[in-house]
């Protein structure tokens, strides 16, 4: 389902948008309506103030010879009495708008993201993330900003009604020339949003192609520039520029020529009506005040009439923001859980994997993986560049369930465990360490609550210590995007520190000391060897060193698991995991066969 | 009032250095001007007819027709008259913020900040995206609105001052007064306004965040922490909002009771002026539609100076751009080419420092012969990549020399030495596109075959063919569908295929696993052969391979010689070998 096509289309998508924002907080509409119908009220009211100044002060006194004094202060009087009204009016109808939008925005992102946050991995890894987080933030926002102008457009509305009766009321001729005017002037502004809004969909796709190309070309400056393809990426910018520059024009004499309809059919309305008004007066049926009251009022609605058009605009604007929320909201592929608790035990999980197959869409990442892990145990999964031991890694986690076959932990499989059970037992270090911004120590603990010690107890295990240790304020230090910037080693300690603050009975480590010098990865491994640690580890690596260090290893190469059993003796059985571990000696062997 | 000094210096500048702003500027505000005067049409009208005596006495019904006639032909010329200028507004705003956003992209692009800032690239991409965007908003809505509003207060108080001088000064002096209080408000005003501005940047943070960091959130089952810590963000972007526009809604209600305040003085004057016998009935009438006109643009005028003030500040960040020098200089068609053949390197006392920090790289001497293969190494930040960087001339060097086949590099011409000289980064760019044209993007006019021979070269095909479409596989955004060992196999063909005559690889293969690393590297070498060759590596098996060994500490070059005689020297190498040996160690 896409965006509605049709004026109507948007109409009922629009309205039924707004219904449901107006349900969700009907209090800052109602204030909002009421602010309005007072702001509308004395703006007919206002016209009638004039009016009777213009027949009872201004014409008698100064044509008719008629005694000024009392009648001056009268009148000023009503005109600040009806000022007041309209004031007090706009402001009800701002504070009960500014409520009514605010608070939708805040609820629905609220919504948005804890929708997200109970997603499946499958549906999250077909999403472009730049653009969920744009969802949340710029449609959530496009959405609910037609709340802001909603109540008064209503007034608006009902401020047209209202004139259209008031004129009707004091000369039925008038009347019908003011309706005519009116509902013109609405057709025009309807049918010129209706326009302009299908071109700005196109605006916005230019807009999109541009910011890529200045995204592409500068990200990848370093690229660009050792090319020597600057004036190349100019040139394309320069043409995407222009290719937006086009449509910006066509779109502003557009809309320009609605626009000078609308402001400017009222006026001739007025110069009509006054016209006929005279005549009419010249037959007796009307009072000067009452010409001038309704030419007043209608310059009083230059404004108010143009804002119908804006929020037609609005509307569809919004209607299209809503489709992109809703399409995620439609998603309802959570992550099920079962009812098994976490158990409290002090001592590592055994793991087991039987007959599991995966593929991210139908590629077959892993095929028949069948695994033991007895409690306790360091396991290394090795192999070539993708051939899936991340896939392994993340299966453990259960960020992804199988498609075949089953993950258990001590015999209890993954998707029984219930919501957070997991976690309490479980510990995952990816290969890029994921940071917050917030402190050292908020990244540790990821909000829960434990003594400092235990911080600085995980931080030493994981070697972050010595380096937190000189941050400006330590532990408390501000990381992340508006804090110091750490190296990707830095990054990768604290991640680890994170899972090891958990104690985790089953802790899995994806290649998530890479960026880590060998000798602080060394220090780091043999740490955790020593350490009263309960866990079960398992841990995907590269060097030969880390991989030394495990009880057991699992050779992956497409897929499969091709060999297991301890390091020297795959090194011996297995040819393709000796290629790959000995690629380096074998390498420094046969230069020195060479040179020989 | 410096912000409003500056603001005005920026636009002037804008005007006087973008040529399209200005292009037929004088003749768009005449018909501004013109254009306005659709809004006094009306209260003239009455004012006549009033006067005539229309409204009490007997009509001439043939008079009012025609003058009625000849104020619709004024209306609906001043209709076209408002059409043309705001299209010849917009027209202008977008043709120069057009020409402005393509001067700042192609001197950006020629300034090396991009490569030693990379974390302000984002802000920088916002210099052409996002800060041209909220001038053009500013110009189309407030803008435009200024100037027409400039314009119909203009004319309606001379026509104020045409009827009444007494009258026309009271309302210009209430006026302003008003124009005082809202311009002092609206200090408060913005004030609120960045402090919500700082809520929102927070909200985004943290729902961008939630967002990005779903798996580890859900691997920590830390969803209701992460829910919590967005919780509080929004309440506080609520409160800084709404309090921001609680205060707009007050300033905003002030022009209706203003308009108030004055209609009734203008009443209580007019009459009293009247009866002096120094201002008609219509005249009267005629105010009180005038005073209605003045306040709405003095409003909007005033609610517009904030925007002025951020689109202000979006064209002064705009013109620090232009206005940055550019730094790495192209010698260009006064320059001296590479020398044909193979080259050397030569560098002498070679300092660099990023901006006003310390010194990364200091007093690095050094000689390359042509056809050596050299290995870089050292431990993060001491230098290694920044002296690589130089050498390609990405950056510009802060002291010392450098020649390249005996030229000095700063006399070389871009053309030649992109094209003589290859750099690899370890993280290359590759563009949301497929791998044919990917590597073709580093010689335009490469054909199938000779992109395939490249991957052939370098023992590629199996890897290739092993993709699902070969050359034609689609890589995704910045190559995200390939893996990070992946990518660097296309950058590094990419570069490959430009057949350089020095080759820079700074851990261009760092990401690849140990069995295809030595592959590449031997492919590399043979194929190298006779040509110069500098690469960084952390695998130091690179480094055994090399022909001699620099050795980087803390921005000095502390050992150069071969690999066997830096072991033996026992320094900074030797110790880092023995590490390396270690992790590498099988048994």
């Amino acid at each position: 389902m896409s965006a509605p096509t049709t004026f109507g289309g948007v109409l009922r998508s629009g309205f039924r948008l707004i219904a449901r924002f107006i349900k969700a907080r009907p209090g800052g509409f109602a204030v909002a309506f009421a602010g309005s119908l007072t702001y509308a009220a004395s703006i007919l009211a206002s016209s009638r103030v004039i009016g009777w100044v213009t027949d009872t002060v201004i014409l008698d006194v100064l044509e008719r010879g008629a005694e000024a004094a009392g009648l001056l202060w009268k009148a000023a009087a009503a005109v600040m009495a009806v000022s007041l009204a309209k004031s007090l009016g706009v402001v009800t109808r701002r504070v009960g708008a500014g409520w009514l939008q605010l608070k939708n925005r805040q609820d629905l992102r609220r919504r948005f993201v804890g929708h997200v946050l109970k997603l499946d991995m499958d549906w999250y890894n077909r999403q472009a993330v730049g653009n969920l987080i744009s969802i949340g933030d710029a449609d959530v926002s496009g959405s609910t900003f037609l709340l802001g102008p909603l109540p008064f457009a209503l007034g608006a509305t009902l401020l047209l009604i209202g004139t259209i009766v008031l004129v009707f009321i004091l000369d039925p001729l008038l009347g019908v020339i003011a309706m005519g005017f009116i509902v013109v002037v609405v057709i025009i502004e309807l049918r010129g949003a209706w326009v302009t809004f299908g071109l700005v969909a196109e605006i916005q796709a230019r807009r999109g192609e541009l910011a890529a190309a200045a995204h592409e070309s500068f990200d990848g400056a370093l690229t660009v520039k050792a090319l020597g393809r600057e004036q190349w990426e100019t040139d394309r910018f320069t043409e995407r520029s222009d290719r937006l520059r086009e449509r910006l024009i066509n779109i502003t004499i557009v809309w320009e020529s609605f626009k000078a309809a609308v402001q400017n059919v009222p006026a001739a309305a007025q110069i009509v009506i006054i016209t006929f008004g005279v005549f009419r007066l010249a037959d007796g049926l009307l009072t000067a005040g009452d010409i001038v009251s309704v030419a007043y009022l209608l310059s009083l609605l230059f404004w108010p009439i143009q804002l119908i058009g804006f929020v037609f605009f609005d509307l569809a604007a919004s209607s299209a923001h809503w489709e992109r929320i809703e399409a995620v909201f439609r998603e309802q592929t959570y992550v099920r859980y079962g009812q098994t608790a976490a158990v409290d035990d002090d001592t590592g999980a055994a793991v087991s994997a039987a007959a599991v197959g995966f593929g991210y869409d139908e590629t077959p990442v892993l095929t028949d993986v069948d695994i033991e892990i007895p409690p306790g145990r360091i396991v290394a999964v090795v192999g070539p560049t993708g051939s899936g031991k991340t896939t392994l890694a993340v299966l453990l986690a259960r960020l992804w369930d199988p498609r075949t076959g089953a993950i258990r932990l001590d015999d209890r499989d993954l998707r029984d465990m219930a919501a957070g059970a997991l976690p309490d037992e479980m510990a995952y270090v990816a290969q890029e360490a994921f940071l917050f911004d917030d402190t050292v120590r908020g990244n540790i603990t990821l909000g829960v609550e434990v003594p400092d010690a235990d911080v600085r107890r995980a931080a030493d295990l994981a070697n972050a210590t010595p380096f937190v240790d000189e941050l400006e304020s330590g532990f408390d230090t501000q990381i992340g995007e508006r804090g110091t910037t750490l190296s990707g080693g830095q990054r990768q300690r604290v991640a680890l520190a994170r899972a090891l603050l958990r104690r985790p009975r089953l802790l899995i480590l994806d290649d998530a000391t890479s960026a880590v010098d060998p000798s602080v990865e060394s220090r780091i491994l043999h740490g955790l060897r020593e350490a009263d640690l309960p866990s079960t580890v398992v841990l995907v690596a590269y060097r030969a060193s880390s991989i030394a260090l495990s009880d057991e290893v699992l050779f992956v190469e497409d897929g499969r698991i091709v060999a297991a059993g301890p390091h020297d003796e795959l090194l011996e059985q297995e040819p393709g995991y000796q290629r790959l571990l000995k690629a380096y000696e074998e390498d420094a062997a046969a230069r020195a066969g060479g040179g020989a | 009032m410096s912000e409003h000094l500056k603001a005005r210096e920026a636009v002037i500048r804008a005007l006087r250095d973008v040529p399209a702003f200005r292009r037929g500027l004088g003749f768009t505000l005449f018909l501004v001007v013109v254009g306005t005067t659709v809004n006094l049409v009306t209260p003239v009208f009455v004012q006549r007819i009033v006067d005539a005596g229309q409204f009490s006495d007997a009509i001439d019904r043939t008079a009012i027709m025609q003058s009625g006639t000849v104020a619709l032909i004024g209306v609906a010329l001043a209709a076209l008259v408002n059409r043309r200028a705001n299209i010849r507004l917009g027209v202008a705003a977008t043709s120069g913020l057009h020409d402005m956003r393509t001067r700042t992209f192609g001197s950006l692009q020629r300034q090396s900040i991009l490569v030693t800032q990379e974390e302000r690239r984002g802000a920088l991409v916002s210099r052409v995206t996002n800060d041209i965007e909220r001038i053009q908003e500013f110009m189309e809505w407030g803008g435009v609105g200024l100037l027409v509003g400039v314009g119909r207060v203009i004319l309606t108080i001379a026509v104020m001052l045409w009827y009444s001088v007494p009258l026309a000064l009271l309302v210009v002096v209430a006026t302003a007064v008003y124009v005082g209080m809202l311009l002092s408000f609206q200090r408060i005003l913005g004030r609120a306004h960045d402090r919500a501005r700082v809520a929102v940047a927070d909200v985004l943070g943290t729902a961008g965040e939630a967002i990005s960091g779903l798996p580890i959130i859900r691997a920590y089952g830390a969803e209701r922490h992460v829910s919590a810590k967005l919780d509080r963000a929004l309440e506080k972007e609520f409160k800084a909002d709404f309090r921001a526009s609680m205060l707009g809604n007050f300033l905003f209600a002030t022009a209706e009771a203003f308009t108030g305040l004055i209609t009734a003085g203008v009443i209580v004057l007019g009459i009293t002026l009247g009866v002096a016998g120094n201002l008609t009935a219509g005249e009267l009438i005629a105010f009180l539609f005038l005073v209605a006109l003045l306040v709405d643009p003095v409003q909007t005028m005033v609610e517009t100076v904030d925007g002025a003030q951020s689109a202000a500040a979006g064209l002064r960040r705009i013109f620090e751009v232009l206005d940055t020098p550019i730094d790495v200089v192209d010698a260009g068609v006064g320059g001296v080419p590479l020398p044909a053949g193979t080259l050397d390197v030569e560098v002498d006392g070679l300092s660099f420092a990023y901006g006003e920090g310390p010194l990364v790289l200091e007093e690095v001497t050094l000689n390359v012969a042509r056809g050596e293969r050299i290995a870089v190494v050292g431990e993060t930040g001491s230098g290694k990549t920044t002296f690589t960087k130089l050498v390609a001339r990405l950056i510009e060097r802060d002291g010392g020399e450098l020649r390249i086949g005996g030229v000095p590099i700063e006399r070389i011409p871009f053309s030649s030495l992109r094209e003589r000289v290859g750099f690899v980064p370890q993280e290359g760019f590759l563009h949301d596109a497929t791998i044919l044209e990917n590597v073709r993007y580093g010689r335009l006019e490469a054909t199938d075959d000779e992109v395939r021979q490249a991957f052939a070269d370098l023992d590629l095909l199996d890897w290739l063919d092993s993709l699902p479409e070969g050359l034609a596989t689609e890589v995704g955004e910045r190559g995200s569908r390939l893996s990070a060992g992946e990518r660097q196999l296309v950058a590094l063909v990419r570069v490959w295929i430009r057949e350089v005559d020095l080759l820079l690889l700074d851990e261009a293969t760092s990401a690849v696993d140990p069995a295809l690393e030595v592959s590449l590297r031997n492919a590399i070498n043979r194929l190298l052969e006779g040509r110069t060759s500098l690469t960084v590596a952390h695998r130091l098996s690179t480094a055994e391979a090399s022909d001699r060994v620099l050795v980087f500490d803390r921005g000095r070059l502390v050992e150069v010689g071969t690999h066997a005689e830096l072991l033996e020297r026992g320094g900074v190498y030797a110790a880092m070998h023995a590490d390396w040996v270690v992790g590498t160690a099988t048994v």
